[in-house]
């Protein structure tokens, strides 16, 4: 079990550590399979051509869980409570993407935290941008 | 000119339900398969047992069996359009066993206009709850149309 992060050793303007990784379409398939979306936009290059796109995108729910999934590595298992994301632009597989954040408020009386997040391009382009409420021990 | 998205019929359809489906038994291996896609380590989410819960964003998977109300306004293409981001309120967790009732609900409709012409956002409200009635998540999910 992970230890969760304290709300009184987090301070406004506090960076999360960022994860840098390569998104393969191995692993945009494997999330398609778990989250009932296995269509060509999603697994296919070919498939993705013919419905106008580039090749094969990374599902928005994909980004989504991949932002909880670094919010929460920082905070703890069951410290999310909200999580609102806009999609701004295709996240392409088997490019660099980075996962950053930062604290942008504390309540110290529901001992929660307020984070902007966001998935970017190696090139610093924010795909996907987000809010989230961390509750914290 | 009129406005292409009448306030009158906006009213008459938004916070009405149009949908309600049950899904489950959710398993433990889907839970695992969901959270593991995700580069997720954490035991709470990939380890079997009593501990295990469904990763926060697990709901997204389960929608209605219909995408939109029938009486949506003509003027919102539906053949062309895209995700353009989510909103989710964590209620309980997951667990293996749960049965999933999602109830979906027109929640707003709406006409911004940009440089490229006007666009139509649909958002709809999907409140999730397990077979206790215990609420799992409340997710908004807006849709944008051309």
């Amino acid at each position: 079990m992970s230890i969760p992060l304290r709300f009184d050793d987090v301070q406004e303007g506090d960076e999360l550590p960022t994860r840098e990784f390569v998104l393969s379409k191995t692993q945009v398939r494997e999330y398609a399979r778990a989250g009932g979306l296995w269509t060509p936009r999603f697994t296919d290059d070919e498939g993705a051509r013919q419905e106008g796109l580039p090749g094969m995108i990374t599902p928005g729910n994909m980004s989504l869980g991949l932002l909880a999934t670094f919010l929460e590595s920082w905070a703890g298992a069951g410290s999310l409570r909200r999580l609102g994301a806009t999609f701004r632009g295709l996240v392409m597989p088997d490019r660099t993407v980075r996962l950053r954040g930062v604290v942008t408020q504390k309540e110290a009386a529901r001992r929660t935290v307020e984070v902007d997040v966001w998935l970017e391009s190696d090139e610093g382009e924010r795909g996907v941008i987000g809010t989230a409420t961390m509750a914290l021990s | 000119m009129p406005p292409a998205l009448d306030p009158e019929t906006v009213r008459q359809i938004v916070g009405k339900e149009f949908d309600h489906a049950t899904h489950g038994p959710v398993t433990a291996e889907e839970l695992i398969e969901f959270a593991r896609a995700l580069g997720e380590v954490q035991p709470e989410y990939t380890v079997p047992g009593p501990g295990l819960i469904g990763h926060p964003t697990y709901c997204v998977r389960y929608k209605g069996r219909k995408f939109y109300p029938e009486n949506l306004p003509k003027v919102v293409n539906v053949r062309a359009g895209f995700d353009a981001g989510k909103d989710i309120e964590l209620g309980v967790p997951v667990r293996p066993g749960d049965m999933i009732e999602v109830r979906a609900t027109l929640h707003d409709i709406y006409e911004k206009t940009g440089r490229s012409g006007s666009m139509y956002f649909v958002v709809i409200r999907f409140t999730m709850t397990n077979q206790r009635g215990e609420t799992l998540a409340v997710i908004d999910n807006r849709f944008m149309h051309r």
